[in-house]
């Protein structure tokens, strides 16, 4: 597939957004906005109003399940999805609730994150599932 | 009298001795001989009266006679020992009656001593003080074996958090390399690639230690948790050995897995039983020189269960470092013949997985050269 809508990264770790970032790109993504913390994320989403969001759990000043919950109430079609590591099964069912889409383990290969996205992707966006936004 | 005897001597001043007799004579010399050597004594001279004094004054010993009033001496001290169990105080009869019968009958009553009357006052002396210091050692050690214990959960804890925070930036830093390597960002120059090729490898062994200490980290926490499903064991060990076949071709050595004719389906955690025939099969690439063949063995015991075999064509295990092989972190002094690398962690976690399916991991040097790792598991009830 190729994606070619807009994202948002958010997490606190440079490296962590490059190499997210790096993944989009080669499914195609051709806009990528980074926040490095909840707050900014949720000002990113207001004023850039991306396709599609993948979001770290933990981060300073606001941290992820917090900004899933804003994002969510100011758009409730809003694509979210959560970059954690060995997940609690805690965090992944509260971002759940909150609708957060899926969840993706930065902690696994690349192939394994490339693959997830891009089943994930598909469904969402190729097969006209939830956002109206979707290309 | 050396220096240490004495710092035991003064650390037992003010033990706490309980003196149970119904002869007011008999309390009024052991309370004098006993008092000369610092303990502090209280008495009883009832049965019922001993274990209520028990309960105020928590003695460190009980002297204690056999005939008393209301009840023997013998049922006083079963009581104590159900009452309070292995904290009980050490009970010495102190008692008339010495026929052979009575001392085997003290002693099974849960005595630790048994003094007759009329009794040797340093004989009785030096053997209280022995209970005493007896007593005074078992304290300490459970209170070393608790401190310990508690050291070990919080290094536990600090590994697995180390653990877990190290594994998003090394899998960051290993995907980086990747992007790099395949020129999604420009094309590298040989040398760079060569430098790259190396950082991402260095990156590789980096996840693998921290996954290994993870996976010691959760299984020391008592986390183990097994999920168990039939599995046909047979098309677990053939996963494995395809997988590994693949990384032992770079060495020009086979895996071959024995014809078998069992393919028995056993309930058990497949990727943790899964993760110890990966471990044993690339533990015996890794150590046979290039070219070797590793032989795989799946067999049915006769006593019920099953075993699989890994025979490998290294060195063997050296003396004198059998016992290091299953240990966390059992680094032995052999290498890996092509530089691979080692954490020492492996073989401990297949003990602990292997071990939680009720199963037992061996391992045997061959006769000229090589050795066998087998494991063996339990029938499925």
């Amino acid at each position: 597939m190729n994606f070619n809508g807009k994202v948002l990264i958010v997490d606190d770790e440079a490296h962590i957004r490059k190499y997210v970032s790096l993944i989009l790109r080669t499914l195609g993504a051709p806009v990528i906005i980074e926040a490095g913390n909840g707050r900014d994320g949720f000002e990113a989403y207001q004023r850039e109003q991306p396709d599609l969001v993948l979001m770290d759990v933990n981060m300073p000043v606001q941290d992820g399940l917090e900004t899933l919950k804003q994002i969510r109430a100011h758009d409730p079609e809003a694509v979210v999805i959560m970059l954690t590591s060995l997940a609690s099964r805690q965090v992944i069912e509260e971002a759940a609730q909150h609708g957060a889409v899926f969840y993706l383990r930065k902690d696994t290969s690349r192939d394994e994150i490339v693959t997830q996205l891009r089943a994930i992707l598909g469904e969402i966006f190729e097969t006209g599932d939830p956002s109206p936004s979707a290309p | 009298m050396p220096p240490s005897e004495d710092s035991d001597l003064i650390r037992l001043k003010g033990r706490k001795i309980l003196v149970v007799d119904d002869d007011r004579i008999n309390i009024r010399i052991l309370r004098g001989m006993l008092q000369v050597e610092g303990y502090d004594i209280s008495e009883a001279d009832t049965g019922e009266s001993a274990l209520t004094r028990y309960d105020e004054v928590q003695p460190d010993l009980v002297l204690l006679d056999v005939m008393l009033p209301d009840m023997d001496g013998f049922a006083v001290c079963r009581e104590l020992g159900r009452r309070h169990g292995a904290q009980a105080a050490p009970v010495m009869f102190i008692t008339a009656k010495q026929q052979s019968e009575d001392i085997v009958e003290g002693f099974s009553a849960g005595g630790v001593d048994y003094v007759a009357k009329p009794f040797r006052q340093k004989e009785v002396v030096a053997r209280i003080r022995t209970h005493l210091q007896i007593r005074l050692l078992l304290a300490t050690q459970r209170q070393f074996v608790n401190q310990l214990s508690q050291a070990n959960t919080a290094k536990n804890k600090f590994l697995g958090m180390a653990a877990h925070d190290l594994r998003n930036p090394l899998a960051s830093i290993r995907g980086l390399t990747e992007f790099l390597r395949d020129g999604t960002v420009g094309e590298l120059s040989a040398p760079q690639l060569e430098l790259l090729e190396l950082i991402h490898q260095a990156s590789q062994n980096m996840i693998s230690l921290v996954n290994d200490l993870l996976d010691v980290a959760t299984i020391e926490a008592g986390e183990l948790r097994l999920t168990l499903a039939p599995v046909a064991l047979g098309m677990l060990i053939e996963k494995s050995v395809t997988l590994n076949a693949m990384e032992a071709a770079r060495k020009k050595t086979h895996i071959v897995f024995e014809e078998h004719t069992a393919n028995p389906e056993l309930k058990l955690d497949a990727p943790k039983i899964r993760q110890v025939i990966d471990n044993l099969l690339s533990n015996a690439v890794k150590f046979s020189p290039p070219g070797s063949t590793v032989r795989v063995t799946l067999r049915a015991l006769t006593a019920g269960g099953h075993s699989i075999s890994v025979l490998d064509e290294g060195p063997g295990i050296p003396e004198g470092e059998r016992d290091k092989l299953f240990k966390d972190f059992g680094r032995l002094s052999v290498q890996p013949t092509g530089g691979e690398k080692s954490t020492g962690l492996g073989l401990a976690i297949c003990r602990k997985i292997v071990e939680a399916h009720g199963g037992t991991i061996s391992a045997e040097n061959q006769a000229g050269h090589g050795c066998e790792f087998r494991v063996t598991l339990p029938p499925t009830p």
